[in-house]
């Protein structure tokens, strides 16, 4: 298991607990949805994950040992604008390699590979501000893979994005991470997106949170999201996905 | 985008502590004329207004208005004319200018060091901050004659009085521009593998310098205003100087000299002050000027 939370307590002060013995396991090129209504907590997991918060109790334990500080082998994209708005497309892109202190040469290297992969190559040397909100989340997305970390922690990445960009972005994750083979946590509050993307979706709600249903999706990495759209399975699994979180709601 | 920041830079500044930097991105008008044309027609009634005022200025002094009160362009323009060549602008000036210098430099630097331990240490902050608030609310005027008492006539005075009022309005910005900076993009960057240190320097000292930047530009030109205050109020140079001598030997011409001399060099300051800052900031202009 690349991911393990054993037995997890969380909860912030002041609040009803939000985590009471919670179990979460994401294996190596794993594809792992959270889904579950807004403020349910799984922001909470994933900030866990990163290790930017810390369990009350219980164990996160990351690639086999336990998790102290700040989860550094994970990239992590949020619904936010975390680009530096001071630096070029570039700089931003080859920040955590600098911050790694990876040489030179090295940096160009991947760099030009992250760009070409996220076609942002003709914008290598522009700044956010001139940049439209598909081209940040593609710079975002090039920014989280370039140090090969072996999962990505996503936070709704997409969706301050238009349909037809989250489309779009949605092709160019799956096509990422099925080449790079790395592992996601990906969380989100939109059923199909949660059907498109992943491999196995944890349908989350309650207080304390709870698993309500895990849903494994057979499709692969190399699935074709407009065929499946289309397919009456995908409808299948939406209707029965919205029920159970309508049940989550209430 | 120059006549953006010309216009900006004409308008007098707001004296709210937490200045807005960000500027909406405006877009250009629909072109029918071409930009220089556009400029160069402006210019024209630039000149044709303040040309106009000038010329119903010299008619109405004496005839509409007694001359003891307004003086005239022309006397004026001989006075300058005078002031230039005897050597009394620049001595006056330069000792202005010193004062303001010191003054700024004082004060905007005690500002943002306290601006940033204050903004970027969270208990520090909430401990010290209502006692500066307290500090910015009493009118600086009033601390003129303590000023006076401790450090006599001399330029430590006006330097000390201007380096006050700079310090809030630099202090404000900072303050309020290193605690502005995103939750989420600081954990970003941790994550990213940065040391406390590294984001420090690579997020919140960058994020601060845009409200740094807009504190500092508006603090220059109160600086010259406290310096010629303390120079009105008590000293014997400097342009403040020579405008309360103007008056209190009713000059009304010395009196205008003296404040245009003050123009040129409040004009000169600013446009100093823009350069730097937009250099500084082209990554936020860059996509605004297309």
């Amino acid at each position: 298991m690349l991911l393990e939370l054993r037995d997890v307590h969380f909860r912030y002060h002041g609040e009803a607990p939000i985590l009471e013995g919670f179990d979460l396991d994401i294996a190596h090129g794993e594809f792992v949805a959270l889904l579950g209504p807004s403020g349910c907590g799984k922001s909470t997991l994933l900030n866990l994950a990163a290790g930017l918060l810390d369990p009350l109790a219980g164990e996160v334990d990351f690639g086999g040992k336990a998790l102290t500080g700040l989860n550094r082998d994970a990239g992590y994209m949020t619904q936010g604008d975390t680009l530096l708005p001071w630096m070029t497309v570039t700089n931003n892109i080859g920040l955590p390699l600098e911050l790694r202190n990876v040489p030179r040469g090295e940096r160009r290297d991947k760099i030009e590979r992250a760009l070409k992969l996220v076609n942002l190559w003709e914008a290598r040397d522009k700044f956010p501000s001139e940049l439209s909100g598909g081209m940040k989340r593609r710079a975002l997305l090039a920014r989280s893979i370039i140090y090969d970390p072996p999962m990505l922690l996503m936070d709704e990445p997409f969706g301050a994005l238009d349909a037809q960009m989250r489309e779009t972005m949605h092709q160019e994750l799956l096509d990422t991470v099925g080449r790079t083979g790395e592992s996601v946590l990906f969380v989100t509050h939109d059923i199909s997106e949660s059907i498109l993307l992943a491999d196995r979706i944890l349908v989350l709600g309650g207080r304390p949170l709870k698993v309500l249903e895990e849903v494994r999706i057979a499709w692969g990495k190399d699935r074709d999201l407009d065929k499946i759209r289309k397919d009456p399975e995908y409808t299948a699994l939406e209707t029965r996905l919205r029920d159970l979180l309508r049940a989550a709601h209430s | 985008m120059n006549m953006v920041s010309k216009i900006e830079a004409a308008a007098p500044a707001a004296p709210i502590p937490a200045a807005q930097p960000r500027r909406a991105a405006t877009r250009p008008a629909p072109v029918r004329k071409s930009r220089l044309r556009y400029r160069l027609e402006n210019l024209a009634w630039q000149i044709v207004l303040i040309g106009g005022f000038l010329l119903l200025w010299e008619y109405a002094s004496d005839r509409w208005v007694p001359k003891l009160m307004v003086s005239k362009p022309s006397e004026i323009g001989a006075m300058m004319w005078k002031w230039l060549m005897d050597g009394t602008y620049l001595s006056n000036l330069w000792v202005t200018i010193q004062a303001t210098f010191f003054g700024f430099l004082f004060g905007a630097g005690a500002g943002m060091i306290v601006g940033f331990l204050t903004g970027s240490w969270r208990r520090l902050g909430d401990i010290l901050q209502p006692i500066v608030t307290a500090f910015y609310t009493l009118p600086r005027l009033a601390l003129a004659p303590l000023f006076l008492l401790w450090f006599g006539l001399g330029i430590e005075f006006r330097i000390v009085f201007a380096a006050t009022i700079v310090f809030f309005l630099v202090y404000y910005n900072t303050y309020f521009g290193v605690r502005e900076v995103s939750r989420e993009l600081i954990s970003a960057v941790r994550i990213m593998g940065a040391s406390r240190i590294q984001v420090m320097t690579r997020v919140i000292i960058p994020s601060a310098l845009v409200w740094v930047a807009a504190g500092l530009k508006i603090s220059v030109p109160y600086a010259l205003v406290g310096v010629v205050v303390a120079e009105m109020l008590a000293s014997d140079k400097g342009m403040g100087f020579l405008l309360s001598r103007s008056a209190s030997q009713f000059s009304a011409s010395g009196s205008f000299a003296a404040i245009a001399g003050l123009l040129v060099v409040a004009l000169i300051v600013d446009w100093i002050i823009t350069k730097i800052t937009d250099r500084a900031l082209r990554w936020k202009t860059v996509a605004e000027q297309k």
